[in-house]
């Protein structure tokens, strides 16, 4: 009966993600963060497992419009555009949705043999962890801002620690007394990271599509997808590969993601393709190599996030706010304490895979239907999504208020050109690192050489210190190149 | 003037107002070194000192750019003004919808506050407001409805119809 759930888990999660994917400007951490409210009260596995598909699905369905309209539905797709929408243009919209969606399956399933491979391997050292070696693990994730700031890194170090702030609200840690609460119960337990991160991904994106142009709209004809010949796997066998290596990679690394893997992916193609002059030209290979590389990302960014509760990209970093609100806090002590939600977790994903090969045939029509809706419809139905959903996580209208708010932040920290994952990660790490940090004080009798004399939180902050100093590096070397 | 000059005055603003909270936190009892507010403290710091750091870049950059060679017309600015303002409008409005939802909801209940939520989103969203719309409206809070309250049992404020009736 468990495995019937976690079937319709992962059925549903890539269907939801698919057609969440496929609306340009909703993006799989938008579309993972809709669904969140609903997971609260459902098992613990079916929940993540869920989320989980949703982001394999997502990454899927970001490829339809860019075929079909050569609009990426996600920023992963951007690179699936060029040859992809080529293609359609040449009446072979077919083929290239059937090139997607297989290379999509071939690349989810090398990225979820990666995870299995290398998860528990990597948090293998879970007995071994105390108060300063999970403050240390908080600051590792917390570096990992360096990464996601982009050109940027002081307007990210200014979110993260805004998100700090925000992780300091309701009931201190250690002694219990209220801070920041103004005398309001609805604040005693915090700032739930779940209204975050609907404000800042779902209701910032909404305010935002007020004002953004109006989509091409897809038509039936041209999306009936195409398996692909023997003629056609032969060419793209080899892009396949090249994308599921550079995906497996990228999606471990923090701050890279499906984006920039999926060009890396196409770039690669092309350099070690016979017919390198074809992309840009309708090339199948063009096509492949980007949709094996975000497919890949979709699991190898759980690596990270399972074994260190590190989320390496947005979608990572929502699916991190869904463990976080079944107490299932990723790490270390994932495995030991819940090793049937990882188990669950990685069959959820297996399933999904193949379900997105099913799924991908039957929703191509609702798919086309949907995107083709007018898009002041579709935006009115997600707000009221949003809205009945915040209210549905705990039956309370404070959180619609507080989800509304940080869509403002959201919208703010867009208009000031503020990367908002860091503000998410402090707000999901700050709890973590505050407790731990004074937990290992209280025990060493305040004396802080307790972070450096313990070797595995050593080396978590020299870890730490390396990203952000190559963080540094880079900036500098490209402000130099820019000179 | 400059939006990073003007989010690092924002921000900054925002870590005195937060210093200045820190001290309505009563003092622990117990034997914790930081204590509750230790932590808050050091975070207002630091993001005081990364907002001047902000606030003193944009001013160099600011004052190293060259002038530019020509600003644009004042009739060219008057164009795009209404479109601006135009632009502001719609986004706060689709706040004060939020807002309006959520002080109406106990008194409307939820069929009908989220019907006038899609009918008034879709006016925002640069849609029309016609009799289409209305019946997109209606369905949809009947989807709604038949999600959120019959099929996951979700207890939405029914409003004050029931006590009519």
């Amino acid at each position: 009966m468990a495995f019937a759930y976690l079937i319709a888990a992962a059925f549903g999660g890539v269907a939801w993600g698919i057609l969440g994917g496929a609306l340009p400007g909703i993006s799989p951490s938008i579309t993972m963060a809709l669904l969140l409210p609903f997971t609260y009260g459902m098992d613990s596995t079916v929940a993540v497992v869920l989320l989980a598909s949703t982001y394999v699905g997502a990454e899927y369905g970001g490829s339809i419009p860019a075929i079909l309209i050569g609009t990426p539905g996600t920023n992963a797709a951007a690179a699936t555009v060029i040859d992809g929408y080529e293609m359609k243009r040449q009446g072979k919209a077919g083929e290239a949705l059937g090139i997607s969606l297989y290379s999509g399956f071939v690349g989810g399933l090398f990225g979820l043999i990666v995870l299995v491979l290398l998860t528990e391997r990597l948090s293998s050292v879970a007995l071994a962890f105390t108060p300063p070696s999970y403050f240390a693990l908080g600051i590792l994730g917390l570096s990992v801002i360096a990464s996601l700031s982009g050109d940027s890194l002081l307007k990210g170090l200014i979110a993260g620690v805004m998100g700090l702030m925000v992780a300091t609200i309701g009931t201190d840690p250690v002694t219990g007394l209220n801070r920041f609460t103004f005398g309001s119960p609805d604040l005693l337990s915090g700032i739930p990271p779940i209204l975050v991160m609907v404000g800042i991904f779902a209701v910032s994106e909404m305010l935002v599509q007020t004002n953004a142009p109006d989509w091409e709209k897809a038509t039936h004809e041209s999306a009936r997808i195409r398996f692909p010949t023997p003629a056609v796997w032969k060419r793209i066998a080899k892009p396949q590969a090249i994308g599921s290596f550079i995906g497996a990679f990228e999606g471990m690394v923090p701050g890279a993601g499906g984006s920039i893997s999926s060009f890396l992916a196409y770039n690669e193609a092309r350099r070690w393709s016979r017919h390198s002059d074809e992309f840009g030209h309708g090339s199948p290979e063009g096509v492949a190599a980007p949709e094996a590389a975000n497919n890949t990302v979709a699991c190898t960014a759980l690596v990270p996030m399972l074994s260190l509760g590190i989320p390496s990209s947005n979608s990572a970093a929502v699916l991190l706010g869904g463990f976080l609100m079944h107490e299932l806090v990723p790490g270390p002590m994932l495995f030991v304490q819940h090793g049937e939600v990882v188990r669950g977790l990685y069959e959820g994903l297996f399933v999904a895979n193949v379900a997105m090969l099913i799924i991908g045939y039957v929703i191509m029509g609702p798919c086309i239907w949907l995107v083709s809706r007018p898009k002041p419809y579709l935006m009115a139905f997600i707000y009221a999504l949003v809205v009945s959903g915040v209210y549905a996580f705990q039956a309370n209208l404070f959180n619609v208020g507080v989800a509304l708010a940080f869509g403002v932040v959201g919208y703010a920290l867009r208009y000031f050109k503020v990367p908002f994952l860091p503000m998410v990660l402090g707000v999901v790490l700050g709890f973590m690192v505050e407790s731990n940090y004074r937990r290992a004080l209280v025990l060493s009798n305040g004396d802080l050489t307790t972070f450096v004399r313990n070797p595995i939180s050593a080396g978590l902050l020299a870890t730490a210190l390396m990203v952000l100093a190559a963080s540094l590096l880079r900036q500098a070397k490209g402000r130099g190149d820019a000179r | 003037m400059n939006r990073d000059l003007v989010f690092g005055v924002a921000t900054l603003a925002i870590a005195l107002v937060y210093y200045a909270l820190t001290s309505t936190i009563p003092p622990s009892q117990l034997a914790d070194p930081i204590g509750p507010q230790g932590l808050p403290r050091m975070y207002s710091l630091v993001l005081a000192a990364l907002s001047i750091l902000l606030i003193v870049r944009s001013l160099r950059s600011h004052a190293n750019r060259e002038p530019r060679i020509s600003e644009p017309k004042i009739s060219d600015r008057r164009t795009s003004e209404p479109a601006n303002y135009l632009a502001t409008a719609r986004v706060a409005g689709m706040l004060l919808l939020g807002i309006a939802y959520i002080v109406m909801l106990p008194y409307l209940g939820y069929l009908i506050s989220v019907a006038v939520l899609i009918a008034l989103t879709t006016y925002l969203q640069r849609g029309p407001l016609n009799l289409r719309t209305a019946v997109v409206a209606l369905s949809g809070a009947a989807l709604f409805w038949a999600l959120f309250i019959w099929l996951l049992r979700i207890q939405y404020p029914a409003g004050l119809w029931p006590s009519l009736i």
